[in-house]
């Protein structure tokens, strides 16, 4: 544990690079990914019938990024978190059928202060490769812990 | 969405929608459902859980809001090839309430025969206040 | 002269436009016929004596100065003219620094320091006087428009300036290209690097003003 700039945390995990699980993507996830955001787009939800040849969404690897279990950074400060920001970057097109493996790794640990007061940002980096092992998105997530508004 | 735009025909400064809409309580749950066959009560999907978090009302989830501010970029053209997108949440997003969707050219590329260009994307609710803010990099083709 | 005081580029951790994208934008609104002159650098909790931006701004006639925007116990505050001494003097990364003491290193050292979003909630400086924090005897500016700010934000920096009769500044407060320039400050005299900056803006010969449409 360190506390850098006063902040309480696991530095031990800073760059460490984690399995964080394998998920296949069925072609009924990108129809549903596609109809809860509205999308419209032919190349994401075929045909008027829903047919047809579709690739995903480019950001459709947000849904299992928001959802598995990330280490522990046992950071001694807030009591919520929330998304602070994200960028992923699209490397290859993602279609029905692959199956992609997630690893992440801790890259920052940060203070600043804003309208909630003060808050403290843990930045993580995530790599999804395909089936065939070529990477298809570089994401980049922000995580921001603070306390309640009272 | 316009058909067919090449990349000699746009502008640095030229405007990408606006796109108007709202994100309802059913389309969260059809969200998270994507990933989550059981959906438990959420700061996402339930007031009371967004209450007891200090939220005055359940919150639109930031993948989900990633998803519409690419959207905005991906619907200005069928010849759109999204290579990155990068946003940073300034307020949280509500539920059933009217937001705005806008993109803005920033940047082309003209070096090396790139067809690269950078954008702006931007999600206000209806009182003009920025909820999210981010940038793009797009491509387009040439123009055959 | 047009100056946009308060502008963040990608060495901010929550900006994404950089040095070069904001000059092309500057550009852009030229040729919209907008009145722009340049921009201030304002890093948030940083500053890097060695970065050098003349080289990138010469050609198009754009000034591009650096300043920063610290996190304090009274709120953020914008500081310009940043010397050694003041780096020195200052740890720019603590979230928790004396304000009062940034002020006062900053006058002793040839630098200003100016609240910055007064209005804001958590953050500005006018919630921390109305809660009774006291002294700043030094301080005669303050941001009065910003252009990132909320409903009710820049009216409760112009009940400050009233209250108090200080001096406005103004700045975009950009995260994102094409938000630079949104609000300025308009100088009486021309305005070369940092020194002048500080000079004008404690001489008070300056006006807040919005880009015109």
């Amino acid at each position: 544990m360190t506390t850098d700039e006063g902040i309480v945390y696991d530095r031990s995990l800073l760059g460490v690079e984690t399995h964080i699980g394998t998920f296949e993507l069925t072609r009924e996830m990108i129809l549903s990914f596609a109809k809860s955001t509205g999308e419209t787009n032919p190349r994401y939800v075929g045909n008027n019938n829903g047919d047809g040849d579709i690739v995903a969404p480019p950001t459709i690897c947000n849904v299992f990024v928001s959802g598995v279990s990330r280490p522990d950074i046992k950071l001694e400060f807030g009591e919520i978190s929330f998304f602070a920001g994200q960028s992923i970057e699209c490397k290859a097109e993602i279609r029905p059928g692959d199956v992609l493996s997630a690893s992440t790794k801790l890259d920052n640990v940060y203070a600043k202060t804003g309208r909630s007061g003060k808050m403290v940002f843990a930045v993580w980096e995530t790599k999804f490769r395909n089936q065939d092992d070529t990477t298809v998105a570089l994401v980049t997530e922000s995580f921001v812990r603070r306390n309640k508004n009272r | 969405m316009k058909k067919n735009l090449y990349f000699e025909d746009v502008e640095i400064g030229d405007d990408i929608g606006p796109i108007k809409r709202s994100v309802t309580d059913e389309d969260v749950i059809e969200f998270i459902s994507v990933r989550e066959k059981k959906i438990t009560p959420s700061r996402f999907t339930s007031k009371e859980v967004a209450n007891s978090e200090g939220l005055p009302e359940a919150i639109v989830p930031g993948p989900m809001n990633i998803a519409l501010m690419a959207q905005v970029l991906t619907d200005w053209s069928d010849t759109v090839c999204l290579l990155k997108i990068d946003v940073v949440f300034r307020q949280t997003v509500p539920h059933n309430k009217g937001l705005t969707f806008s993109g803005i050219v920033t940047d082309k590329d003209e070096t090396g025969g790139s067809t690269k260009l950078g954008c702006d994307v931007v999600m206000e609710n209806s009182d003009e206040v920025k909820l999210v803010i981010g940038t793009g990099v797009i491509s387009l083709p040439n123009k055959p | 002269m047009l100056l946009d005081l308060h502008t963040h580029s990608v060495a901010s951790d929550d900006s994404r436009a950089t040095v070069e994208q904001y000059i092309k934008w500057v550009n852009v609104l030229r040729r919209k016929g907008k009145s722009i002159d340049g921009f201030v650098l304002t890093e948030h909790r940083q500053f890097d004596h060695d970065k050098n931006y003349a080289s990138l701004a010469s050609d198009d006639g754009i000034i591009i100065l650096k300043g920063a925007e610290l996190d304090t116990d009274t709120g953020h505050f914008l500081v310009y003219g940043i010397s050694e001494e003041i780096t020195g003097e200052l740890d720019f990364s603590d979230v928790n620094m004396s304000a009062q003491n940034l002020v006062d290193i900053c006058d002793s050292y040839g630098g200003i320091a100016i609240p910055a979003h007064p209005g804001r909630a958590g953050i500005g400086f006018a919630e921390y006087l109305d809660g009774g924090v006291t002294g700043f005897e030094t301080v005669k500016s303050v941001e009065q428009l910003n252009g990132s700010n909320r409903p009710g934000e820049g009216e409760k920096a112009e009940s400050l300036i009233k209250a108090k009769g200080y001096l406005g500044t103004g700045g975009s407060d950009a995260h994102i290209v094409s938000a630079i320039g949104t609000c300025m400050t308009s100088f009486e005299k021309e305005i070369k690097n940092e020194s002048d900056l500080v000079q004008e803006l404690r001489r008070g010969r300056f006006t807040a003003v919005r880009l015109e449409s």
